[in-house]
């Protein structure tokens, strides 16, 4: 056994030993609402379908009339097999399930960091959101506004105004290792939603992610974690620099997935600043234990 | 006497100008067409080159090596041969542009042709020979003259760009309109279009157009007469011009219209003067002349010698001026030792053979799509001026692509897969500690290793102590570089937040192609090295 799988096993133990007894107690909400949905299977869009549906459908996070911001990670210019980008069917999967909660509108955009053009086209994002009824926009210079951030070091920034115009956001990062902040996963992709410089960011990167994340306040996460990178990050480049997961997670606390996110790469949430520093804001929960994951494989 | 104008050639004269918008079109479409759209190869948008003679004769000659795409010249030759230079005036997009702008200076009255013009036809020559003839002493000279490359080129670098910035002050001016809708409809419209609007030279590049243009004002089609060294290539090449023409002297009323109004001063009349060499059929002799006097019946015999006066005299000067400016033209550091910042796109062929082939056409600068290949202006000397080299600070060289290889039009830089492309090294990353983030503000950053595209990095990470200003040591992950994996493609140079002079910096040194600017060498492994 290794440690991840001890850290999962432990995780979903301390669910059933520690929170099981109470879940029951408290049944009608613990059937149906954990806080966390943990999937596993072989098709991305099945288990993405699977995942939302156990968090309570979409109709819990989207309203008719909507407009929905859906954020993958589409920076690199690579393909799916990488796993430099947020997997396509997974975009694809909750672009359906937007507009069939009733959004008027779904937008699916990043600020990428190679060619937009060439990223959007190679990840296959740009032609599976679309297929789904998207628009899939490049980033317009002339809706990027400062903005304030109002964050614990970020006091303002550059904006992409798609993303402050939606009435919902559901962010899809994909699980990849990172050498500055170890692995990026929920709260780094915000980075894609900002204007440029933003690699002077890096100077403080974990803030910077926590006060990004709050800023933009996603309804839903849903962390890709099909095939994640665990090495030579943020961008990989052979398949054989990616793991098979075959795993999504979803959740509404944006800060629990992410550390569920890292328990993926064997790393205790806790050891991470920028999960640290989010749960001392109380932006989320970052005790796995505290948790109610429902983990199925389909 | 019956006055009345051919209605025959008024018609052609029309057909003529729809197929030269034809031609512009089309260039305008490949032109256009050149960027990435989703596939990893582009096609043959380049093609239109290899109709050229000119390119294809001088880089033969220069750099000694056939390049079969060029075959499709031999269509060029075979036609002026019996046809007479239809091409310059039907096909020639450059061609057609100084005719549009000599006949905008017509209408505008600052063009009125009062008396004939004679003389001055013989430049283009002498410049088709003093490129030949620096050919032979392997210098390449064609592509700043060649109409095709001239085009491509000021298109690629000054109009494009000009075009993109007055398309987005439209689009600015749509927001200020409160026009939101159409603004974001038009910038995601001018986003597919990829247009690289940054060139070092871009303006400078324009002025020359634009001066040959004004030129127009003097003498119509300025270019065409006098500098074009294809026209003369095809001038010397039309033999038989099966069309010739022919004054009914019965009906000419000697107005002199048409030799006044001749585009290319040709010379319809009088004295059976005709000079078949640089009629280009553009049909406005025959279409202007007030009793139809002029037509261009089918006579099978070959022409007489071109009636261009190239005196041995002429010839020899410029034979001469070529030979002693070739080594004018190699007056460079690049025989001493290589330029740090001559980082050539992948596939480039070594630099003594890139020059003999390179026409300096642009193709490769308008294929990339991060507008880092610039046009040259010292690095490779004077013969290697507006060659193309990549700048990382305004972009680096993507890695999955390689788009710049397939559209050479010349094979100066040599087609390569997207398999082949990602091992191609052209220059080496170096890091500047003494302005680099974490070495020197003991801060976090490594930027430059996060960008670094091959597996494995190039740029790892150590962990390093700097001394502060307070005397105080912060210890952060600062970059090194692992020189046997990079590439130099340059990303780290763009994407470092040192926003002025970068941190970490791209040189040609260890380029693939180059036997000598190299840096590792290959040492023996019964040679360890010690401390």
């Amino acid at each position: 056994m290794d440690r991840r799988d001890f850290i999962k096993d432990m995780a979903l133990g301390s669910l059933i030993a520690g929170l099981g007894p109470k879940l029951m107690a408290q049944a009608p909400k613990a059937a149906g609402l954990p806080d966390l949905a943990f999937i596993q299977g072989d098709s991305p869009a099945k288990i993405t379908r699977e995942a939302i549906a156990a968090l309570g459908g979409m109709n819990k996070f989207v309203a008719k009339g909507d407009v929905v911001m859906i954020k993958p990670n589409i920076g690199w210019d690579r393909t799916p097999e990488m796993a430099a980008c947020t997997n396509p069917e997974i975009v694809k999967a909750l672009v359906e399930m937007s507009l069939n909660a009733g959004a008027k509108k779904v937008v699916v955009m990043d600020n990428t960091t190679n060619q937009a053009q060439r990223c959007y086209a190679r990840s296959g994002i740009q032609a599976a959101a679309k297929e789904a009824g998207a628009d899939v926009p490049f980033i317009n210079p002339r809706r990027v506004k400062k903005m304030a951030i109002k964050g614990e070091w970020l006091k303002e920034w550059d904006v992409i105004q798609e993303f402050v115009e939606a009435d919902k956001i559901i962010n899809v990062p994909i699980a990849k290792h990172h050498s500055l902040c170890r692995v990026t996963l929920g709260m780094k992709n915000w980075l894609g939603a900002i204007g440029d410089p933003r690699n002077q960011l890096h100077q403080k990167l974990d803030q910077a992610e926590v006060d990004l994340a709050a800023f933009f306040k996603p309804v839903l996460t849903v962390l890709d974690a099909y095939r994640i990178l665990v090495r030579n990050g943020p961008q990989g480049g052979r398949p054989s620099d990616t793991k098979l997961m075959k795993t999504v997670v979803a959740g509404a606390d944006y800060v629990a997935v992410d550390a569920l996110g890292a328990t993926f790469f064997n790393i205790p949430p806790a050891e991470l600043l920028f999960l640290k520093l989010a749960s001392q804001k109380g932006f989320g929960e970052i005790n796995l234990e505290k948790l109610r994951i429902e983990k199925r494989t389909i | 006497m019956k006055k009345e104008r051919s209605k025959k050639h008024r018609t052609l004269q029309l057909v003529r100008i729809a197929i030269q918008i034809f031609f512009i079109g089309l260039f305008i479409y490949l032109l256009f067409g050149t960027h990435f759209s989703g596939k990893d190869y582009i096609g043959d948008v380049e093609v239109f080159f290899h109709f050229d003679p000119l390119l294809a004769i001088a880089t033969f000659i220069a750099s000694r090596t056939a390049f079969a795409a060029f075959a499709l010249a031999a269509i060029t030759v075979v036609v002026t041969f019996f046809l007479g230079r239809v091409v310059c005036g039907w096909v020639c997009p450059l061609g057609a542009v100084h005719q549009f702008f000599s006949w905008l200076f017509k209408k505008a009255k600052l063009l009125r042709p009062k008396k004939v013009v004679t003389g001055g036809l013989a430049w283009k020559y002498l410049i088709l020979i003093f490129i030949l003839i620096s050919a032979i002493f392997t210098l390449d000279l064609v592509g700043f003259f060649d109409p095709l490359s001239f085009l491509y080129r000021t298109s690629v670098t000054g109009v494009l760009p000009a075009f993109g910035q007055g398309f987005s002050m439209l689009i600015g001016l749509t927001y200020n309109l409160h026009l939101t809708g159409l603004g974001d409809r038009l910038t995601q419209f001018f986003e597919t279009l990829t247009i690289n609007s940054t060139f070092r030279q871009g303006f400078f590049i324009g002025l020359i157009f634009l001066g040959l243009a004004l030129l127009n004002m003097f003498r119509e089609r300025f270019w065409c007469r006098y500098i074009c060294p294809l026209g003369a290539f095809l001038g010397l090449v039309s033999r038989w011009n099966f069309f010739k023409l022919k004054v009914d002297e019965e009906k000419c009323i000697k107005c002199n219209l048409c030799t006044l109004h001749c585009e290319t001063q040709a010379n319809p009349w009088p004295d059976n003067a005709w000079k078949s060499s640089e009629c280009v059929y553009c049909e406005t002799c025959a279409a202007i002349c007030p009793t139809a006097a002029i037509t261009f019946p089918v006579k099978g015999a070959p022409e007489k010698v071109p009636a261009v006066d190239l005196s041995r005299r002429k010839i020899l000067l410029a034979s001469f001026l070529a030979f002693f400016s070739v080594p004018f033209f190699r007056i460079s550091q690049a025989g001493k030792r290589a330029h740090e910042k001559l980082i050539r796109p992948p596939g480039a062929l070594p630099e003594p053979q890139f020059l003999k082939k390179c026409v300096k056409c642009g193709e490769c600068m308008k294929a990339c799509p991060t507008n880092g290949l610039q046009p040259a202006t010292t690095e490779a000397g004077p013969e290697g001026l507006w060659t193309p080299v990549l700048v990382p600070k305004i972009g680096y060289c993507e890695y999955y692509c390689s788009l710049c290889s397939q559209v050479c039009p010349t094979g100066a830089i040599r087609e390569l897969t997207v398999p082949e492309k990602l091992t191609v090294r052209i220059g080496t990353a170096w890091i500047n500690k003494n302005r680099c983030i974490p070495y020197f503000l003991g801060r976090p950053c490594i930027v430059c290793e996060e960008h670094c595209p091959t597996s494995p990095k190039a740029i790892k990470f150590v962990m390093a102590e700097t001394k502060l200003a307070d005397g105080s040591v912060a210890t952060q992950k600062a970059p090194v570089l692992d020189l046997s994996l990079c590439i130099g493609c340059g990303i780290c140079e763009n994407k470092c937040p040192v926003m002025d002079e970068p941190a970490v910096y791209v040189t040609s040194v260890g380029e693939q192609r180059s036997e000598k600017n190299q840096l590792l060498l290959p040492i023996a492994p019964d040679q360890p090295e010690k401390k």
